[in-house]
């Protein structure tokens, strides 16, 4: 049983405290900050030779605004911004954790929208953190481009995802690819990764710099006469010299000077003076204000943004409302960031808390837990958990992720990145429940199932009791993780065991809590309902699989709808209902897209069993289109059921291009899948694919022997043991076999064409062609809706000589007769085979070829097996007789085509 | 690698403890801060602190061994 990339975003969107409504990409409630333009103090001077940089910059698809901390970037853009309104735009504020492509753009096409740019539906959004589907830039670049005028698009603090090459790229793209629909302006303290010099030398740059942010004379002189302080121009020169035109500094100054009891003699001071600028004025602001006031400052610097009551919580006092309006009022330190919420300047809390460590050693951890309580009491979960961390408290944490329910946000969604990597740093020490399960939760999401186990037994033994919330929150994240690890290890047994325990945890809590974790319950469902699959248990799982479909509409489920879509698929295509298999892997796909997931992430099912159904038809072009499709995805590897069928069907395509020998040699990776548990229907369909491919390589004996040691659980393989024992010349046992199947009940058209041409064969094997022409219309008719043409294909000559002989019977069948005529190679016959009988790769042969496509010589294979070289010969004779290949190049080709690599 | 950073101004001496690594003295208008560098990430993460608390830096050399 596989686990995926568990996709799909979002969380919940939580904010009771900032009042955000709507869900946000991934719960960030401050979101409204990042996405509004900050409001410009009273005090700011208007630079008209700026203004009209900005302004004549209008065709320019670039702007960048680049200047070091406090050069007065953003306050210039979000002006010009306001007052002089370009047109639409768009305003985001980045944050580290932008630097996941995916979490960028989502904020991007959040900023669109929030600032009335009206985005299609049809763009999507990005499923995943840590990318985004290429075709959801070139949708969103075409739709600009085609948009009359430009957005304005403005990226502020861009350097905090400077590191990003990925986003750059992207942001690049669809600069490109927008044309003359958007004007990108990046604020940064440093150069973005974008190829500036091309941007330059066609004109098509507007570059502000540090030099140009730069305050002149006159400029400072009307900066500082807006703090009240009038100033000498020659006083305006000397402080001008001594910032370097600075804006931050000159703000600190006047400020500073203000409060001083002789302004004019402080500036003088100043200017004789040879201090950092900031640190030095800084100190001097903060000692002009009352002691509370400087506590609370210090305390709050650990905090990107800060409300009231978060700040009391921190100083212990309750005066945090008046000092802050005080310090907004005074245009010291914070500015407002709408529902009470405050931001204090970067550059300001960077310094302040070099202050704080000085000042109070050892409070920072302490203030981080305060803060990380206060926070998650405010519904605040992932900036708790940020905090929490901070303070190296991971009980706390994973307590916190685990009593929110919010354990599947580590699994799914836009978090999960970010989630996984707050806690890899999560210390040895951390015991109890809680830690356990956000182990066990990180390595099954890391595919490392023995671990994952190993955490989970850890965890249950020490479950809590009781009837709390939290106890039975612990006991439902636990259960849902179970069913995970028994899905992995491919036993429904202990899936439906731990959906029970999972059920019973669910009753004891309160609906609002479990309806804010929609996802928890959707992936639970999926799992549950593909380990019931895994073991055949086909009604079970169509019950479990529909409900996860039905579950929550949200796009925090997108990825355990899509999952459970395309296995809904299998299962008709397991029953022979191709009608309702393709409907199903189509919305499969229609999940996927609108969501927006990435094609590596998909889960593969619904494209496989498109191919199967083609494959049925005889429709052997899109077939091969979408095997390769799967190929693609990430689940070909690791979830057994995909990568069985993905061999499966190779073999059958290889059958029905005719090249029987390489078709065996096709299946040798089924052996290789790993699975705790047998699936019964699995085993069927492998030794039905193995019996096909002998039969049309001529080997009846063979076809017959796969079902002599794996005997048939369904109708289908049933009628293809029949098929085998006609060929094998045992009509009689065949009809036997055949009348021994149970009434037909949940069985599609497939099916019974399969089962009626087996028993048309076999009787006209026995020489009753009567009995055998009868029994060729009703397949013939269930066939016909379906266009069912493989199962004539593969009925061997006697069908051909019937529909010569009786051209009647064909007569209504165009959607046929047109596939039969041009004979697809006619199965060889043992005699005319040249060589041995074909066969799958021995484990050593197969672990050969690897190192022989990694261009590794017979001596270092050698080596690196540790085996002797004429043993690593004998291997590659082997290798090469059995992939009908002469030389390495050949057999590594030929080798690739089949799969096997 | 071990690495001179001078920084226009006298940095106060709370401001120094924001780079713990490294020691420091004040010539007249600089302060020089001076000691072993691990790395590049290093060296950049430096210049990103310094950046960010607004200390402008006039000259930054790699020292002889």
């Amino acid at each position: 049983m596989g686990v995926k990339a568990r996709s799909v975003g979002g969380g919940h969107g939580d904010s009771t405290v900032t009042g955000v409504t709507g869900v946000t990409p991934d719960g960030d409630p401050v979101l409204a900050a990042r996405l509004t333009v900050p409001t410009v103090p009273g005090t700011f001077v208007r630079r008209d030779r700026l203004v009209e940089q900005l302004t004549d910059g209008a065709h320019s698809p670039l702007t960048l605004v680049n200047g070091p901390a406090g050069a007065g970037k953003t306050l210039l853009v979000a002006d010009w911004i306001t007052a002089c309104a370009p047109g639409a735009f768009a305003w985001l504020t980045v944050e580290p954790q932008d630097s996941a492509p995916g979490v960028f753009w989502s904020y991007v096409l959040h900023a669109f929208r929030r600032h009335g740019v009206a985005l299609p539906d049809s763009i999507g959004s990005p499923a995943r953190p840590g990318e985004v589907d290429h075709s959801l830039l070139a949708r969103l670049a075409a739709w600009l481009n085609e948009r009359d005028g430009r957005v304005t698009l403005v990226l502020d603090e861009f350097d905090r995802v400077a590191g990003s090459a990925a986003v750059a790229d992207e942001v690049q793209f669809v600069l490109r690819h927008a044309g003359d629909g958007l004007r990108l302006v990046i604020i940064s303290r440093t150069e973005p990764l974008l190829p500036l010099y091309r941007y330059r030398a066609a004109g098509e740059l507007v570059d502000i710099r540090a030099d140009d942010l730069a305050f002149r004379t006159e400029e400072t002189a009307a900066l500082v006469d807006r703090h009240g302080l009038p100033l000498s121009a020659e006083a305006a020169r000397m402080l001008t010299e001594r910032t370097e035109g600075w804006a931050a500094g000159l703000r600190l100054c006047a400020l500073a000077a203000q409060r001083a009891d002789d302004p004019e003699s402080f500036l003088k001071d100043f200017e004789a003076g040879h201090s950092t600028v900031a640190d030095f004025l800084l100190g001097e602001v903060l000692r002009a204000h009352p002691a509370e006031t400087q506590d609370l400052l210090l305390r709050t610097s650990i905090l990107e943004k800060t409300h009231p009551d978060l700040a009391n919580a921190l100083t212990g006092r309750d005066d945090a409302e008046p000092v802050l309006e005080e310090l907004q009022r005074t245009n010291a330190f914070v500015e407002p960031i709408g529902r009470s919420w405050y931001r204090l300047h970067s550059l300001f809390a960077e310094i302040l808390r070099v202050h704080l460590r000085v000042r109070h050693p050892g409070l920072e951890p302490e203030l981080h837990r305060t803060a990380a309580e206060w926070l998650s009491r405010a519904g605040l979960l992932d900036e708790a958990l940020r905090h929490a961390a901070d303070a190296g408290d991971w009980e706390f944490a994973a307590a916190e992720l685990v009593d929110h329910l919010a354990i599947g946000r580590l699994l799914t969604g836009l978090a999960a990145e970010r989630l996984d990597v707050l806690f890899a740093g999560m210390a040895p020490e951390a015991s109890g429940p809680a830690p356990d399960l956000v182990r066990a939760a990180r390595e099954l999401a890391h595919h490392d199932v023995d671990r994952g186990f190993a955490y989970l037994r850890r965890a249950e033994e020490n479950l809590p009791g009781g009837d709390t919330d939290d106890a039975a929150a612990v006991r439902l994240t636990c259960a849902v993780l179970r069913v995970l690890a028994a899905r992995v290890a491919g036993s429904a047994d202990l899936a439906e065991t731990a959906a029970r325990d999972a059920a019973e945890a669910e009753h004891a809590l309160p609906d609002d809590r479990l309806e804010r974790s929609p996802e928890l319950t959707a992936l639970m469902l999926t799992d549950l309902g593909s380990a019931q699959l895994w073991a055949g248990r086909f009604d079970a799982a169509r019950a479990t699989l529909s409900a996860a479909v039905a579950a929550d509409q949200g796009l925090s489920t997108a990825f355990a709808r899509h999952e459970a879509l395309g296995r809904l698929a299998l299962i008709d295509f397991l029953h022979g209902r191709p009608g309702q298999a393709e409907a199903h892997a189509r919305a499969a796909i229609a999940e996927a897209e609108q969501s927006g997931l990435p094609a590596a992430d998909r889960t593969g099912m619904a494209q496989l069993v498109l191919a199967a159904v083609a494959i049925d038809r005889a429709d052997l072009v899109p077939a091969q289109g979408h095997l390769d499709q799967v190929a693609a995805t990430s689940a070909a590897a690791r979830d057994p059921v995909v990568a069985v069928e993905l061999a499966i069907l190779r073999s059958r395509m290889l059958v029905a291009k005719g090249d029987s020998r390489a078709a065996l040699v096709a299946l040798g990776p089924v052996a290789r899948v790993p699975s705790a548990e047998p699936s019964p229907w699995v085993s069927d369909r492998i030794a039905m694919a193995t019996s096909s491919a002998h039969l049309a390589d001529g080997d009846p004996k063979a076809a017959v022997k796969v079902f002599e040691e794996q005997p048939p659980h369904c109708a289908e393989s049933v009628a293809a043991e029949a098929r085998a024992r006609v060929a094998a010349g045992d009509g009689e046992r065949a009809l036997r076999i055949l009348d021994d199947l149970p009434e037909p009940g949940d069985r599609g058209p497939v099916i019974d064409v399969w089962v009626l041409l087996a028993r048309a064969q076999a009787v006209d094997a026995l020489g009753d062609s009567v009995a055998a022409e009868s029994l060729l219309p009703r397949a013939l008719a269930a066939a016909r809706p379906h266009h069912l043409r493989r199962p004539f294909l593969e009925a061997g000559p006697w069908l051909r000589r019937l529909l010569l002989e009786r051209p009647v019977l064909a007569r209504e069948h165009a959607w046929l007769t047109g596939a039969l005529a041009p004979r697809p190679a006619a199965p060889r016959h043992r005699e005319e085979s040249v060589g041995p009988p074909p066969e799958p790769l021995s484990t050593r042969e197969q672990d050969v070829l690897e190192r022989l496509a990694q261009l590794m010589s017979t001596e270092e294979i050698a080596a690196d097996l540790h085996l002797s070289v004429n043993t690593v010969k004998t291997h590659l004779k082997g290798i090469y007789r059995k992939l009908a290949a002469s030389r390495r190049g050949e057999a590594v080709r030929r080798a690739r085509e089949l799969g096997l690599l | 690698m071990r690495y001179e950073i001078r920084v226009d101004g006298l940095m106060s001496e709370e401001l120094t403890t924001a780079f713990p690594e490294l020691d420091s003295f004040v010539v007249p208008h600089q302060t020089v801060l001076y000691g072993q560098v691990d790395d590049e990430a290093h060296l950049y993460d430096l210049l990103i602190r310094f950046q960010s608390l607004g200390l402008h830096i006039a000259e930054f050399r790699r020292l002889p061994e």
